[in-house]
C-alpha cells in the first residue's frame, strides 16, 4: 500500500513545501509548470511511479504558474501508461497559447491554494490543518 | 472586376486521349478547358479561369521536377488569385499531381490553391496541406464535385474564414473548426450510440489520432551475439548531404556506410533535417544516431556487432506512405545482411 | 421508480413584496430571498452582502464572474425534497412530482478565487454560445466578508449553499401553481425492463463528476463524489437536485447545477427509452486525482457495465487534461467487457486548431461526440450594463492581459464563456 513513506511531492509550490508535514518528502524547486512536468517526466523514465494526474485541476496550464505531483520515492520500474500520461500532458501544456499577464499577490496565493489543496485531496492529507500549522498568515 | 485563377487539368480531362496520351508534356491554354467550365458558370462572373495548364498523367510522375519547373513558372507570370487542380476524383497519378502540383505553388508562389479528390486518392495523402474537396469516386461525380469547389475557392479568394469540414466540403485536415450542428451533442450521441449498436455506420466527431501499432517482434535472446543496425528519421547524413535529402517532405532516403567510424563528429556529418534546430545535431550527430555509444557496447562484449550501414532519412513532413515505402525497402537490404535488430531514432 | 415534472413556463421576473407565479411572470421579494439564505450559519458566517438584479434575453447585459446557475424547482409529492443532503433531508428523491420554474435560472456570481471565471451575455455573439442566455436570470450577487482570503473553501461552500437556498425559495413559490404542461419519466428495475422490451439494446448512461479538490467538486445527495465508489442512480433522481456543483473552474465546460438538473443526455434516452433501447439507469464515477482512484473507479465502471449486461453506454465528461484521462480508462474498459460505447467531450485543439484535441486517446473510443473547440478566439463587444465585475477578465482562462480592450469589448477564447462547451452535450456546437 502507497503512503507517505512512499511519497515524493514534486513541486514548485512554496505553500506546500511550507504546509506539507515534514514526514513527506517535498522536492521543491523555484522553476516554471513546464519544468515541473519534465523534472516528473525524468523521474519516471528513471523508473518512479507516477501518482497523481500530472494535469489535476482545471486550471490551465498556462493560467497558473503552480505544480506538484507525486511520484515514488524510488525507482520502481517505469510503467508505460505512466509514461505516457506524463508525455501527454507536456504535449498539452505546450498547445497553451502563452500568456503575458500581470498577477496579483492574491491571485498567486490562491494559484498556490488551488494547488495545494489539489494535492492534499489525492495523497489524503487534511488541507485546512496544513494550513494552520503554517509559521506565518 | 473578377478574381483570377488557373486551372491545372490532365490529358484526359482535356480530351487529348486517355492512357495512351499520358505521356504529353505540359502546355499552357487560354481560358477554361474541359472542367474548367463547370468552375465558371458556377462563379457567374465573380471569378473566372484565365489559363489551364494540362498536363499529361505519366508525365508529371517521370518528370516531376521539370513538370513542376515549368508550370511554376507559368503560374508565377500570372500572378493569378488562385489555383485549382482537378478534380482528379479516383484516379491516382492525376490526384497525385494534383496535390503535389498544389502543393508546390502554395510553398513557392504563396499563392491559395485548392482541388478535389476521392479520399482514397493516393493524392490525398496531402490532405493537411492542401485543401482538398472530398468527391465521388468517378467523374460522374463532377456536377456535385464542381459547385463546392467553386464556393470553396471563391470563399477563399474573398479572404472569408472557412466553416468546418463538414460544412464547406473540404477534407478533414487536422484544423478543428467549431460550427454549430442541427441536434444538440447529447441527442447526437444517443443517435450514434443507436447505430454504433445496430452495426450501422456512423462518423465521429472527433477522429482519435490514428496509431499504427506495430507488434514488436520477439526479444532477442542473446544480444551479445547480434547485429544491430541504426536506422534515423532524424537526417543524419556524411557532410555535405550527398544525396541531397530534403530538408521535409523526404522523396528518399540514405545508406551509409559506417564501417571503421567509431565518433559522428561536426566535420563528417550533419543533419538534413529541416524541422528541428540542428545546432545540437550538427554539433555531434552521434546525439541523434548514437554510433559513439553503439561502439563502446560492441568494444564491451555486450552487443555483437554494429551493422555496417545505417538507413537515413527526414521525418519533417514525410508523407507516412513515402516513409513505410524507404523502410519496406531497406529492411529487406538489413534482413539479407543478416542483421538482428534495429535502433530506429527519430528526433 | 416514476416522477412526473410539471413545467411552470416563466417568461419574465420582476422584484415585488409579493411573491407568486402570475401569467408566466415570476414576482419575487428579494428580501425575503436574502433573509432565507441568512437562514443558515455558514452563509452568515462567510457573506457580508449579496445584491440582486434580473437579466432577461436580448437585453445589453453581462453576468461575470458567475460560480452556479441553479433551476428553482419544488418537490409537491412523493418522498423527500429538492437538493437532498444539503438543502432538504437526506431521503430519497426521484418519485412522485416536482414543479419546475421553467425558463428561468438563479445565477451565483461574485469573487471566491483571484480569478473566478465565468460569463453570461444576455445578447451579442456571446449570447450564441451559452445557454444561460436565453433565460431569465435572477442573479445573486455575494459578497465575501474580511478574512475569507484564507478560508476560501468555507466561502466556496457558503456561496453554493446561498444559491440553493435562493433556488428552494424561489421553487417554494411554484408549489400550488398548476404546470403548463407534465412530462413522465419512469425507469424501471432491472427484470422488469428486460421483460418489457426484450428486443431492445439496453442502454446506460456513464456520468463522469468532477472530484479532483477545491473549486473542482461534485457532490451526490451532499457526498464528495471525490469519497465515493463507482455506483448507480436512478435517472430521476438527478432531476430533483441530487447531484450539485461545486465546480467552479473551467467555465466552458463544467456542469452547473443546472446541467445536472436538466441533464440531456438523461433527456435524450428517456426519449429514446422504449423505442430505439431501453435505458437502464445511470452510472456515476469521479474523476480523482489520484491515479490509482482513477483505476479503480473505471474498473468498477466497467464491472457495473458487464453486471448490468448493457448493450450500450453514454459516457460524459466534465472538465480539462486530467479526466481526459478517466474518459479514456472509462471507455476503453468499457469497451473491452463487449459493451459499445459514444462519448461526449470538449477539445483544447490551440487557438489554430491544430493541436491535439485531448491530453489523452484511444482507437477504442472511435465514437465521439464534440462540444467544439474551447481555445477558439471570439470577440465580445461592450455590454450597457455588466452584473457583478468585470475585474477578472484579464486573468480567467482563455482571456490575456488586454483581454479587456479599451472600448470594453473582450477578446477571449470561449473558455471564458459559461457552458460554451459543456461536456454533456447541451449545445448544438460541435467541431470538424
Amino acid at each position: 500500500m502507497e503512503s507517505k513513506r512512499t511519497f515524493l511531492i514534486v513541486t514548485n509550490n512554496p505553500l506546500v513545501a511550507e504546509c506539507v508535514p515534514a514526514d513527506y518528502a517535498v522536492d521543491f524547486e523555484n522553476i516554471t509548470y513546464r519544468e515541473i512536468l519534465v523534472k516528473v517526466r525524468d523521474l519516471v523514465y528513471a523508473g518512479h511511479r507516477l501518482y497523481t494526474h500530472p494535469l489535476s485541476g482545471s486550471v490551465k496550464p498556462n493560467e497558473t504558474p503552480y505544480k506538484s505531483v507525486v511520484v515514488s520515492r524510488l525507482p520502481k520500474g517505469m510503467e508505460p501508461e505512466e509514461a505516457a500520461i506524463i508525455s501527454n500532458s507536456i504535449e498539452t501544456f505546450d498547445k497553451f497559447t502563452p500568456r503575458k499577464r500581470e498577477l496579483t499577490q492574491q491571485m498567486f496565493k490562491d494559484f498556490q491554494l488551488i494547488d495545494y489543496t489539489l494535492l492534499c485531496g489525492a495523497v489524503g492529507l487534511d488541507a485546512a490543518a496544513g494550513l494552520s500549522n503554517r509559521k506565518s498568515h | 472586376m473578377s478574381y483570377r485563377v488557373v486551372h491545372y487539368i490532365n490529358q484526359f480531362f482535356a480530351q487529348i486521349g486517355g492512357e495512351e496520351m499520358a505521356h504529353v508534356a505540359p502546355e499552357l491554354r487560354e481560358g477554361f478547358v474541359g472542367p474548367g467550365m463547370a468552375l465558371s458558370q458556377a462563379w457567374k462572373g465573380e471569378a473566372e479561369i484565365v489559363k489551364t495548364v494540362v498536363c499529361g498523367d505519366s508525365y508529371f510522375a517521370e518528370h516531376e521536377k521539370e513538370a513542376k519547373a515549368q508550370i511554376l513558372e507559368w503560374v508565377k507570370a500570372e500572378k493569378p488569385d488562385m489555383f485549382i487542380a482537378g478534380p482528379a476524383f479516383n484516379a491516382g497519378r492525376y490526384g497525385y499531381a494534383c496535390a503535389n502540383i498544389c502543393a508546390a505553388v502554395q510553398e513557392e508562389l504563396g499563392i491559395p490553391v485548392l482541388t478535389g479528390m476521392y479520399e482514397e486518392n493516393p493524392g490525398a495523402d496531402l490532405k493537411n496541406k492542401v485543401l482538398m474537396v472530398a468527391t465521388a469516386n468517378s467523374a460522374a461525380g463532377m456536377r456535385k464535385a464542381a459547385p463546392v469547389m467553386a464556393k470553396l475557392a471563391l470563399k477563399i479568394m474573398k479572404g472569408e474564414k472557412l466553416g468546418a469540414s463538414c460544412e464547406e466540403g473540404y477534407m478533414p485536415n487536422g484544423i478543428r473548426v467549431n460550427f454549430f450542428e442541427k441536434e444538440r451533442g447529447a441527442k447526437r450521441a444517443v443517435d450514434m450510440l443507436v447505430k454504433k449498436l445496430n452495426g450501422k455506420p456512423f462518423v465521429t466527431e472527433y477522429p482519435m489520432p490514428s496509431f499504427d501499432r506495430v507488434a514488436p517482434n520477439k526479444a532477442i535472446k542473446d544480444l551479445s551475439k547480434a547485429t544491430i543496425a541504426l536506422c534515423t528519421s532524424g537526417g543524419i547524413v556524411p557532410k555535405g548531404n550527398p544525396d541531397h535529402i530534403e530538408s521535409s517532405s523526404a522523396s528518399h532516403y540514405g545508406e551509409y556506410c559506417i564501417a571503421g567510424v567509431d565518433d559522428l563528429t561536426a566535420d563528417t556529418y550533419e543533419t538534413a533535417h529541416g524541422g528541428y534546430d540542428p545546432v545540437y545535431a550538427n554539433a555531434d550527430a552521434d546525439r541523434v544516431l548514437p554510433v559513439d555509444i553503439m561502439r563502446e557496447f560492441e568494444r564491451e562484449g555486450k552487443i555483437g556487432k554494429l551493422h555496417d550501414y545505417f538507413y537515413t532519412t527526414v521525418g519533417n513532413g514525410t508523407a507516412v506512405a513515402s516513409a513505410k515505402g524507404f523502410a519496406a525497402e531497406y529492411a529487406q537490404k538489413l534482413l539479407a545482411a543478416g542483421v538482428d535488430a534495429v535502433i530506429m531514432t527519430s528526433t | 421508480m416514476k416522477l412526473e415534472l410539471g413545467y411552470i413556463q416563466i417568461n419574465d421576473i420582476q422584484f415585488s413584496k409579493e411573491c407568486k407565479v402570475e401569467n408566466g411572470t415570476l414576482f419575487v421579494d428579494a428580501d425575503a430571498v436574502r433573509a432565507f439564505m441568512y437562514e443558515d450559519d455558514d452563509v452568515k458566517d462567510w457573506v457580508k452582502s449579496f445584491s440582486f438584479d434580473i437579466a432577461k434575453p436580448g437585453e445589453s447585459v453581462r453576468i461575470t464572474p458567475v460560480k452556479d446557475v441553479i433551476e428553482p424547482r419544488v418537490k409537491v409529492e412523493g418522498p423527500g425534497g429538492v437538493f437532498p443532503g444539503v438543502i432538504s433531508k437526506v431521503d430519497t428523491v426521484g418519485s412522485g412530482k416536482t414543479h419546475v420554474l421553467r425558463g428561468m435560472a438563479v445565477v451565483t456570481a461574485g469573487k471566491i478565487v483571484g480569478f473566478q471565471e465565468g460569463l453570461i451575455d444576455m445578447s451579442g455573439p456571446g449570447a450564441d454560445y451559452t445557454p444561460f442566455s436565453k433565460l431569465n436570470n435572477f442573479v445573486v450577487v455575494a459578497e465575501p466578508k474580511d478574512g475569507y482570503q484564507d478560508h476560501k473553501h468555507e466561502y466556496e461552500h457558503a456561496v453554493r449553499i446561498a444559491g440553493l437556498r435562493a433556488a428552494t425559495f424561489i421553487g417554494e413559490i411554484g408549489r400550488n401553481v398548476t404546470p403548463d404542461e407534465t412530462q413522465e419519466f419512469e425507469t424501471l428495475g432491472i427484470k422488469e425492463g428486460i421483460e418489457k422490451y426484450p428486443d431492445l439494446p439496453r442502454v446506460a448512461y456513464v456520468h463522469m463528476l468532477q472530484s479532483q479538490g477545491l473549486l473542482h467538486d461534485t457532490y451526490v445527495y451532499g457526498v464528495d463524489a471525490k469519497r465515493s465508489l463507482t455506483t448507480i442512480i436512478n435517472p430521476t433522481e438527478t432531476m430533483d437536485g441530487a447531484i450539485l456543483s461545486g465546480n467552479c473552474v473551467s467555465a466552458c465546460d463544467k456542469n452547473t447545477t443546472y446541467h445536472h438538473q436538466n441533464n440531456p443526455v438523461v433527456a435524450e434516452l428517456f426519449a429514446a427509452h422504449g423505442k430505439t433501447l431501453n435505458y437502464v439507469c445511470n452510472i456515476i464515477t469521479n474523476e480523482n486525482v489520484y491515479l490509482a482512484d482513477k483505476q479503480r473507479s473505471s474498473d468498477w465502471t466497467a464491472k457495473l457495465c458487464r453486471l448490468l449486461d448493457l448493450d450500450g453506454a453514454i459516457v460524459s465528461q466534465e472538465g480539462f487534461g486530467n479526466p481526459d484521462t478517466d474518459l479514456i480508462m472509462n471507455t476503453k474498459k468499457i469497451e473491452l467487457q463487449g459493451v459499445k460505447t459514444t462519448i461526449i467531450t470538449d477539445e483544447y485543439a490551440g487557438q489554430d486548431g491544430k493541436s491535439q484535441s485531448l491530453a489523452d486517446a484511444d482507437p477504442l473510443a472511435d465514437a465521439v461526440v464534440t462540444g467544439g473547440n474551447a481555445n477558439e478566439v471570439i470577440i465580445l463587444p461592450k455590454m450597457d450594463k455588466v452584473i457583478g465585475m468585470l475585474d477578472y477578465v484579464d486573468v480567467i482562462a482563455g482571456g490575456h492581459a488586454g483581454s479587456l480592450r479599451e472600448d470594453g469589448s473582450i477578446e477571449a477564447e470561449l473558455q471564458v464563456i459559461t457552458g460554451a462547451t459543456n461536456e454533456m452535450g447541451f449545445n448544438c456546437m460541435s467541431a470538424r
